[in-house]
């Protein structure tokens, strides 16, 4: 450590004048935490479904906050700093969670019953491209996903209310459009389920190879980055 | 009592669980536990933004508007749901879980601050981008978290394509925020 | 003589605060000193692993509930 680092680190905070008292927020995240498990209670009363996701939802809310993980840096960062932290833990996410959701999806499907949560496997159309464009530019400029908007909430953060109330009526522009985008392009789609094509074991590796070629390029550019700057 | 709360912060189980951020890849592992549990457990992936869908019908009505025609609530689950309220949503208490659950663990990292909004910019940048996200999403069948994380984990290639273009989107959205929103 | 530069990044979120300091890196000299403050959560473990990794000296205070400054000493 360089002397000049001592010598900041000792000065008063960059606001001047001596440095202000902290306030512990301690007591008050106890105050909170009566409030959710109050709620919790209600839920379980009215619902245990409700409950249920309630908790989830807090569960997520709590990693996300605690971690700071961001589906936004994952794709901006690689982007704008050559920083790919965020997208390589992302890609760990997604290989976990194929693997946990396979063998669930396997689990009813060996025992004849119906695969849950088919639902989410989505025809692939001109729409999903341009959706997913008009997301991918709208998170980068609102600082934030749908879930990271969320957590900057919590956070205090008014500029993403903003974003939310809009994100709402946004959606609600959407799905008034929705029938328009599903005649003209969606049901022209194609629903692709990996194992439908390269079985179980080929779907799961398929998708794992997937990310690991993903990992591969992701760890390759920022080194390309650092390298070039260091120069 | 004062006392009391300044010893929990120099407890290292405190700054372990509670005050120090964790590494991204910790973050990773937690949120699979969960995204799986949500998925073995309601029989049904994460989603977020579909759920905005539904506020935002629920606030158009509320403005004497109907959603009944459209084809997106045409479903009779789609207007089971709507009939049924916010308060019996279970995707609503999930999302506002989240909000809660990440003013609970500000609060007890003593890192909440209430963040006012700084400029005009900020405005304009926060609705543009909030209006093309709830637009792209409901055409794309999600967001970040249903159609493309719970889409990857599906194994379904709707999943690919969607992180494709949300790349590229991601992309023209840091130069537009460089150039216009800073 | 080195200077000191305060920048003010209270109320922006990601990656404003990565970008406004980089920016700032640029015109200044080896040895000089930047001051960023900042309010999120995210941009405080950003912006000092990424000027660590640009090879700058770096140091993180928490100075205020929510509000940290990121002392990066510019190194080449």
């Amino acid at each position: 450590m360089t002397e000049g680092i001592t010598r900041t680190s000792s000065r008063a905070s960059a606001r001047g004048g001596s440095r202000r008292k902290k306030k512990n927020q301690i007591p008050i995240a106890l105050i909170i935490f009566v409030v959710i498990a109050g709620i919790g209670v209600w839920l379980g009363f009215k619902g245990e479904n409700l409950l249920l996701y309630w908790v989830f939802g807090l569960a997520f809310g709590f990693i996300l906050q605690r971690s700071r993980f961001c589906f936004t840096a994952s794709m901006r960062d690689p982007y704008l700093t050559n920083s790919t932290s965020v997208t390589r833990a992302v890609l760990i996410a997604f290989a976990i969670t194929s693997i946990g959701f396979t063998a669930i999806k396997y689990g009813y499907f060996a025992n004849g019953l119906a695969i849950p949560g088919q639902s989410y496997i989505a025809a692939i159309s001109i729409a999903t491209c341009v959706g997913a464009l008009m997301f991918g530019i709208g998170m980068v400029i609102a600082g934030g996903c749908a879930s990271g908007t969320l957590m900057r909430i919590g956070e205090g953060f008014w500029m993403q209310v903003i974003a939310l109330f809009f994100f709402v009526v946004g959606s609600l522009w959407g799905a008034h459009d929705f029938g328009w985008w599903k005649r003209t392009f969606i049901l022209g789609g194609a629903k692709v389920f990996m194992p439908d094509y390269l079985g179980w074991f080929g779907g799961l590796l398929a998708n794992l190879l997937i990310i690991a070629v993903i990992y591969v390029i992701a760890h390759k550019w920022e080194n390309r980055g650092s390298n070039e700057l260091s120069h | 009592m004062k006392a009391f709360f300044e010893k929990i912060k120099k407890n290292e189980f405190y700054k372990m669980w509670f005050k120090d951020a964790l590494p991204y890849i910790t973050g990773a592992v937690l949120l699979s536990v969960f995204q799986i549990a949500t998925f073995a457990s309601t029989g049904n992936p994460c989603g977020v933004s579909g759920v905005f869908a539904n506020w935002g019908a629920w606030l158009f009505e509320l403005f004497g508007g109907s959603v009944d025609k459209w084809y997106y609530f045409s479903s009779p689950g789609a207007q089971a749901t709507l009939n049924a309220g916010v308060l019996n949503h279970p995707g609503t208490w999930r999302n506002l879980g989240i909000i809660a659950g990440a003013l609970f663990a500000a609060m007890m990292a003593s890192g909440f601050k209430i963040k006012k909004i700084k400029s005009w910019k900020q405005v304009a940048a926060a609705s543009l981008g909030g209006l093309l996200m709830g637009y792209g999403a409901r055409i794309a069948a999600g967001c970040n978290i249903g159609a493309l994380f719970s889409g990857i984990a599906s194994l379904s290639l709707s999943g690919w394509v969607f992180a494709a273009f949300m790349f590229v989107g991601a992309v023209i959205g840091s130069k537009l925020l460089v150039k216009y929103f800073m | 003589m080195s200077k000191e530069v305060v920048l003010d990044c209270l109320g922006e979120a990601c990656p404003i605060p990565l970008v406004k300091s980089e920016k700032a890196l640029e015109k200044m000299e080896v040895g000089d000193i930047l001051i960023v403050q900042i309010d999120h959560s995210c941009a405080m473990k950003n912006v000092p692993e990424w000027a660590r990794k640009q090879g700058h000296e770096v140091e993180l205070e928490e100075i205020d509930d929510g509000e940290w400054e990121c002392i990066i000493e510019k190194m080449k």
